[in-house]
């Protein structure tokens, strides 16, 4: 309780500190008249009995302050005061404030950005109210002997209907458990067929996140009752603003989402996208999923992952007991399958969880936040210089407060708070800038990423207390760090040599201060060396990326993509369709080839298998291509050996496979490959194949732009591919109008198709954009990791130089010229630079291989990048010292040794 | 400037308290009784006298209060608190034991 009674006393002393003060003076002064009222009753003249108690008092004031020390506020009142002055000192050099304030607010507003796209993502909650009670489950799978079969869409931790509907009937801890699946691409048909994305969803997934409709009603649970009965969608408000232009009476009405009409019975409220990252434009049960994706079971399939779930904890469960309790009813899931081991996992419930997507971004997030970190290191260690240079120049200002009696730790706090200032400027303008601007730039970075339009982010990129306090933290941070030192340095201060000497040589500070200067440059240049080696590598990526030969050539092709399977054909209606497009597309005029291949060259359509070599069993993972037996021809792959599919093997479909170069090398490594067999098939199943071997042609990157030496293998379009194919047609000269024109002829067959229609060579950017990107990031980052990176090499020389005039004026008179003393200085600014060349050379190598994934074939050693940004970081050095050592070159020795 | 050592430090306390445990006393005052009733043995410096006052008023021990002084001069009154009462009868008693195990100690050799 004693602390309590001491509040108003500490208050008291705080705020009447005037009065305080003056009661402090009376009291002194009336001691003194006591003091000085003895001495004259013992006999002594006033004067002398006054210079008597003075003399006994010892120091007046420090006196005073010792008592004002005791009061245990001081602290407060030095910060008043520390930031007063520091206020001053920094008005004071405007240039160095300015400076300073904007390259911390460049960092720190970078970093904020960042955290902010990356906070809104995987740490904040789901949009909705009470989000702190929602829990996403995610099931894992184990099998006590052997892998246990398993079809996955989108993510392994998803479950399948009749997994969720034991989970939600089971379950003793959720007051709702719902199942979702999103990412649904589909067609949403009007006068012009369009992609829209959606999420299916259990009926209870708008009561379970307490979302309320903006108009009309959400699920009721009949709509989930029988599979395909229920034909109802939920719209977003920002599609039913967008794409239905507000429209008031849209209840009720129907829309065609990929040929089946649904009733609109409800509007979502505004800012509401789904429980993904990626905005949802519509809702509809998970019972229609026949009408989505016709090809497969989704309802039948007890095998088939594809439900996300989150649950809302009952009031007063805890996680531990809903982790417990969910457990238990996973291991009833077991028998389904013999030696299934299944387990849940409980996560707080945020638009990233799901796992697939969640490691990734979290990894490039990490990435990029490291990479702006490291430009705000920089910064950091640009400010510390000049601190250091500064605290030189204050040395003498130093010395006089630790004479007059200034403890050390009491200037080390306000040389800090001079730093805890200029950090939070910047931190503030950081901050700021960030807050107006990060929605904008995370806009314009993703209109430059190849996205399809339907796609669009539910990400809401505005601050929150995490963001304001990891820049408020980043701010305390880099104060800490660049402050520190050069106050721990300026205060250790030799007095006497201190107040003797002017600033021009004073050997014992100039030393460690130096030394301190040194390590702050090597730092920097290899903070530097980093950055710039990582954008060299990224930018030789893109430079490949836009001039690499892809192995095949894509003049005058034009591909057509469109997804009839998706679409409800069967593989009957599909062939007979694929036929009379055939037929058309060649009788164009000027088409002289028409090509069928369920993947397009380089577009975002993979089809993987495993396969293994007959008798022995150990098992490839392969990407494969159904492809007519022109596809070879018309891209010019060439045929090394045996040859390609015949017509009668494409009608029938016979088993026989076509592989690249490398793949046969691969595989049977110096053996004739023709007429052997692999084994083809799903081992889960145990159902095996054998396709013969009928030929081999060169390596092509047709799956990945930058490699064509992964497994690959080609086989014919038969049959059963049918409703799978797509298109492209090659033109005998460039035929700036067959889009159109195929469009126009597609559109004819079918009006309700979704399809997508480009030269092949288009398909490029899409490999480009993102390199691109990154690479103009990083790129920006580097030239700013350069310009930091040589004016602290700038300063640390002309620094060094201007404290060395008179040994340099010395030496030139002992005869040494200019060209030594040029060499002196630039030797000595050289070492540090060249141990953080190197540091910073060994970091990226061993840090390149986590983006070699974007480098299109670039080693992530590539002995290019390695060998000319290390030479052009050199060389900018040079340039950064030889300035100020040019000055070094013009010192006059006479004027130099009478400069004392 | 060095700080006292503990035990002067709480010595000096347990000094001001008991002085002004009898009656509100000031600074001059509180340094003059001590200084007579040690038999002139103990002086009280200024420099440790004030913030020793300041310090004890902080943490509660004793308040202080502006009155007239004998000669009609403000002058700054201290007073024993009610808590500053308990913490010396404590601290008394702890001194009294310690100074007579010291004297046990170094009578020993007699």
């Amino acid at each position: 309780m004693r602390w309590l009674a001491k509040i108003p006393l500490r208050l008291n002393s705080l705020l009447r500190r005037p009065a305080a003060d003056g009661e402090l003076d009376d009291e002194m002064s009336f001691h003194l008249e006591h003091e000085i009222a003895s001495h004259m009753a013992a006999g002594l003249s006033l004067a002398e009995a006054r210079r008597a108690a003075l003399l006994k008092f010892g120091g007046l004031d420090q006196l005073k302050e010792e008592c004002r020390d005791m009061r245990r506020t001081n602290y407060i009142h030095d910060l008043m005061q520390d930031r007063r002055y520091a206020l001053r000192m920094l008005r004071k050099s405007p240039g160095f404030t300015a400076i300073a304030v904007l390259t911390l607010a460049l960092g720190i507003g970078a970093n904020t950005a960042i955290f902010t796209i990356l906070n809104s993502a995987a740490l904040r909650l789901l949009p909705v109210p009470h989000a702190n009670q929602l829990i996403t489950v995610g099931q894992q799978i184990r099998g006590t002997h052997g892998p246990i079969h398993r079809n996955v869409h989108d993510d392994n931790s998803f479950v399948s209907y009749s997994e969720y509907q034991v989970y939600a009937k089971q379950n003793r801890v959720f007051s709702a458990l719902l199942a979702y699946s999103a990412f649904t691409e589909t067609t949403l048909v009007t006068d012009k067929p369009r992609p829209i994305m959606g999420t299916l969803a259990s009926c209870n997934y708008f009561d379970a996140l307490e979302i309320r409709p903006e108009r009309g009603r959400f699920f009721s649970d009949s709509d989930c009752v029988a599979a395909g009965e229920s034909a109802v969608v939920v719209l977003s408000d920002s599609a039913w603003r967008g794409t239905f232009g507000s429209d008031p009476a849209i209840i009720g009405k129907a829309i065609t989402l990929n040929r089946t009409p649904f009733r609109v019975i409800g509007i979502a409220p505004p800012g509401f996208e789904g429980t993904v990252a990626v905005a949802s434009a519509f809702w509809s049960p998970l019972t229609m999923v026949k009408a989505f994706r016709p090809a497969t079971d989704f309802l039948g399939d007890n095998y088939l992952s594809w439900l996300a779930m989150i649950g809302r904890l009952k009031p007063g469960v805890s996680t531990r007991q809903a982790n417990a309790n969910m457990n238990v009813v996973a291991s009833g899931l077991n028998s389904l399958q013999s030696g299934r081991v299944t387990t849940v996992t409980l996560n707080g419930a945020n638009l990233l969880s799901m796992p697939s997507l969640r490691t990734p971004m979290l990894i490039i997030g990490g990435i990029i936040l490291a990479a702006v970190g490291l430009v705000l290191l920089l910064a950091c260690a640009n400010i510390a210089n000049l601190l250091l240079a500064r605290a030189a120049g204050r040395r003498k200002e130093i010395a006089v407060r630790l004479t007059v009696g200034a403890s050390r730790g009491r200037l080390i706090r306000q040389l800090l708070t001079e730093s805890l200032l200029l950090a939070f400027l910047g931190g503030i303008a950081g901050a700021l800038a960030s807050y107006w601007s990060v929605a904008a730039l995370f806009r314009f970075t993703m209109s430059h990423l190849p996205t399809g339009p339907e796609l669009a982010f539910a990400l809401h990129l505005n601050s929150d207390w995490r963001t304001w306090s990891y820049a408020f933290i980043l701010s305390v941070a880099t104060a800490c760090f660049f402050g520190l030192a050069p106050a721990l340095r300026a205060s250790r201060v030799d007095l006497t040599l201190a107040m003797k000497e002017d600033g021009a040589h004073s050997q014992t500070g100039t030393i460690s201060s130096g030394r301190m200067r040194n390590i702050l440059v090597g730092v920097q240049v290899s903070v530097c060396m980093l950055l710039l080696l990582a954008s060299g590598l990224l930018l030789h990526g893109l430079y490949r990326a836009q001039t690499v030969n892809p192995g095949f050539q894509m003049n005058n092709v034009e591909g057509a993509a469109f997804d009839l399977s998706g679409a409800g054909y069967t593989s009957e209606r599909a062939s007979a369709f694929q036929q009379q497009l055939r037929q058309r597309l060649a009788s164009l005029p000027g088409v002289d080839q028409v090509v069928q291949a369920t993947c397009i060259p380089l577009s975002n359509q993979h089809n993987m298998t495993g396969f293994s070599k007959s008798g022995n069993s150990k098992q490839y993972e392969v990407e494969y291509n159904n492809v007519s037996s022109n596809f070879f021809h018309v891209l010019g792959i060439p045929v090394l050996q045996g040859r390609t599919f015949s017509d009668a093997e494409e009608r029938s479909g016979a088993h026989v496979v076509v592989l690249s170069q490398s793949t046969a090398r691969r595989l049977f490594a110096d053996q004739n490959p023709l007429g052997q067999t692999v084994q083809g098939g799903d081992s889960y199943l145990g159902k095996f194949v054998p396709w013969q071997v009928i030929g081999v042609v060169a390596d092509a990157q047709v799956a990945n732009l930058g490699n064509s030496t992964k497994l690959y293998l080609y086989e014919p379009a038969g049959p059963a591919q049918q409703a799978d194919l797509n298109v492209m047609v090659h033109t005998a000269a460039a035929a700036p109008t067959i889009g159109k024109e195929i469009d126009t002829i597609v559109g004819g067959m079918d009006p309700a198709l979704n399809t997508t229609i480009g030269p092949l060579f288009e398909v490029l950017e899409f490999w480009r954009q993102p390199a691109r990107v990154v690479s103009v990031f990083s790129g920006i980052l580097g030239t700013l990791a350069l310009l930091l990176a040589s004016l602290g090499i700038y300063g640390m020389v002309s620094y060094g130089v201007s404290r060395r005039v008179r040994e340099i004026g010395i030496r030139m008179a002992l005869g040494a010229d200019n060209r030594d003393v040029m060499w002196l200085v630039i030797r000595q600014a050289m070492t540090p630079v060249l141990v953080g060349m190197l540091a910073g050379i060994v970091l990226c190598a061993a840090a390149s291989s986590i983006f070699s994934a974007i480098l299109f074939g670039v080693s992530p050693l590539d002995p290019g990048s390695f060998i000319s940004m290390p030479l052009f970081l050199l060389g900018v050095a040079l340039l950064a010292s030889y300035i100020p050592a040019r000055r070094a070159m013009r010192v006059d020795p006479m004027i130099a040794l009478r400069y004392e | 400037m060095g700080k006292p050592t503990d035990l002067v430090q709480g010595t000096l306390d347990l000094l001001i308290m008991r002085t002004v445990a009898l009656e509100p006393m000031h600074g001059w005052g509180i340094a003059q009784r001590i200084h007579l009733v040690s038999k002139n043995t103990l002086q009280v410096r200024q420099g440790a006298l004030y913030p020793a006052l300041h310090r004890l008023e902080q943490q509660g021990w004793i308040r202080a209060e502006w009155r007239d002084s004998e000669n009609n001069r403000r002058a700054k009154y201290y007073s024993l608190t009610r808590a500053g009462k308990k913490y010396l009868e404590k601290e008394q008693a702890n001194w009294e034991r310690l100074s007579s195990a010291i004297g046990l100690v170094l009578n020993m050799a007699e």
